[in-house]
């Protein structure tokens, strides 16, 4: 009904200035429509000098108006990266109350932080190059035993795990790498969820082992450390896979994997130090 | 208020565009017909009374601004924003090709109606057929090309009023 009077409305007003136009067409020479044109055009028309002045600032509105939906663009995604970070502040107070819940129940000790210590590579015996080595920081520089030490790697701006102190003297301190065939790391597939262990091998090389079988493991993916190891922070780079080997008699499969700090160019080392509660 | 406002606003800026910014931004001597654009979008967008309504004003102004015969303009302007409105919940004015094609009708109307115009008031004359008809082909053309640029402005004017 409301449409129907609209539609009405509407033809009836357009029937009204088609009759206008078409008056206006008829009297065109008639000169009290000719005075009202002219009127009306020299009042309304801008001359040349008014055009190209509004032309001129007309560059100006356009610049403000394209810095102003810039700036309208770049406020959305500085308040949507506000809200992730909000969000992300969220998780983390709950992470840190539950961590706190935690320790007060297993009565350990609080971290509240890590600190770096940076080191040097002193001495690193040829024979022995991918067991151990020695840096130049000991207990002076706060370090102890079981700290892990990890490496910058420039290639990819990650850390990478490297090994971890075993002797420690006033001012040096003896590390195992992870090469090292003694040494075992659990660790995991990135972005698989695939848990198993790295053994060190003695060469720039790891064996992974504990792979269940089936799991899709090929060349090129990514060994990080994995949740279960109190040495190391979970994510952290430790290999890539070189190979896969199917062992049918066994229920899993092993792999090998290239170590991700550069071990000929392992001149700087970082230790993680732990800041725990009275500290 | 705000409608008015907004119509107030469009009505300077298409007059500006149209009748004092031609010698700048023209392609020997070829300039889109912004108004007959506004009119289509209106009268996709808005319906049959607003396009119309414009479409008298902006055809009225455009003949004071000209030589021309007096009321021409107006009335293709009416006709084209009237039947444009009826077509407006038919068609999808978001579609680039849509808006070409709809404008380059509209612009071949306007043009014929124009021509018809002066041929009843004038007669056959003696102005340069060939010329006439080639110059006004490529505003069609210009116009219609025109036409998804002049879209995406008014829809993006429309979002923020």
């Amino acid at each position: 009904m409301c449409q129907n009077q609209k539609s009405r409305n509407s033809n009836v007003v357009f029937a009204v200035l088609i009759l206008i136009s078409f008056f206006f067409i008829i009297g065109k020479i008639s000169a009290p429509v000719n005075f009202v044109k002219n009127l009306v055009y020299h009042i309304a028309y801008p001359n040349l000098d008014a055009a190209n002045y509004i032309f001129c600032c007309s560059d100006e509105v356009g610049d403000n108006t394209k810095t102003m939906v810039n700036l309208r663009q770049e406020n959305i995604a500085y308040k949507q990266k506000n809200q992730e970070l909000i969000d992300k502040l969220r998780n983390y107070d709950a992470m840190s109350q539950e961590y706190e819940n935690l320790s007060k129940l297993l009565k350990i000790k609080k971290i509240n932080n890590i600190t770096f210590v940076f080191a040097k590579t002193s001495a690193r015996e040829p024979c022995e190059w991918y067991r151990w080595l020695i840096i130049d920081k000991g207990e002076d520089d706060g370090l102890y035993n079981e700290l892990s030490v990890v490496m910058f790697n420039k290639d990819n701006d990650t850390l990478c795990a490297v090994g971890k102190i075993i002797e420690t003297y006033k001012t040096s301190s003896k590390v195992m790498l992870v090469t090292n065939s003694f040494y075992t790391l659990p660790v995991e597939i990135k972005n698989k969820g695939v848990n198993c262990l790295a053994k060190g091998f003695d060469s720039n090389l790891l064996r992974i082992t504990y792979i269940p079988q089936g799991a899709d493991i090929k060349r090129g993916d990514e060994v990080v450390v994995s949740e279960l190891s109190s040495a190391f922070q979970r994510g952290m780079r430790v290999g890539v896979i070189k190979d896969v080997t199917d062992e049918k008699s066994t229920c899993s499969q092993t792999a090998t994997a290239e170590v991700s700090f550069g071990s000929n160019n392992l001149y700087n080392a970082i230790i993680l130090v732990p800041q725990v509660d009275g500290k | 208020m705000r409608k008015i406002i907004y119509y107030v606003l469009i009505y300077i800026a298409f007059c500006l565009l149209q009748f004092s910014f031609g010698k700048y931004i023209n392609i020997c001597g070829i300039f889109p017909n912004f108004i007959l654009i506004l009119i289509v979008y209106l009268g996709l967008s808005k319906g049959t009374m607003d396009a119309q309504l414009m479409g008298f004003l902006f055809g009225l102004t455009w003949d004071i601004f000209s030589t021309d015969i007096f009321g021409a303009r107006a009335i293709m302007f009416t006709i084209i924003g009237h039947f444009l409105g009826i077509l407006n919940k038919k068609l999808d004015r978001d579609k680039i090709y849509t808006q070409f094609v709809i404008v380059f009708l509209a612009s071949i109307v306007y043009w014929l109606g124009v021509s018809f115009i002066y041929y009843i008031i004038h007669g056959s004359g003696n102005y340069n057929f060939t010329f006439f008809t080639l110059s006004g082909a490529a505003k069609i053309f210009v116009t219609a090309f025109a036409a998804p640029a002049v879209f995406y402005v008014l829809n993006y004017a429309r979002k923020e009023a």
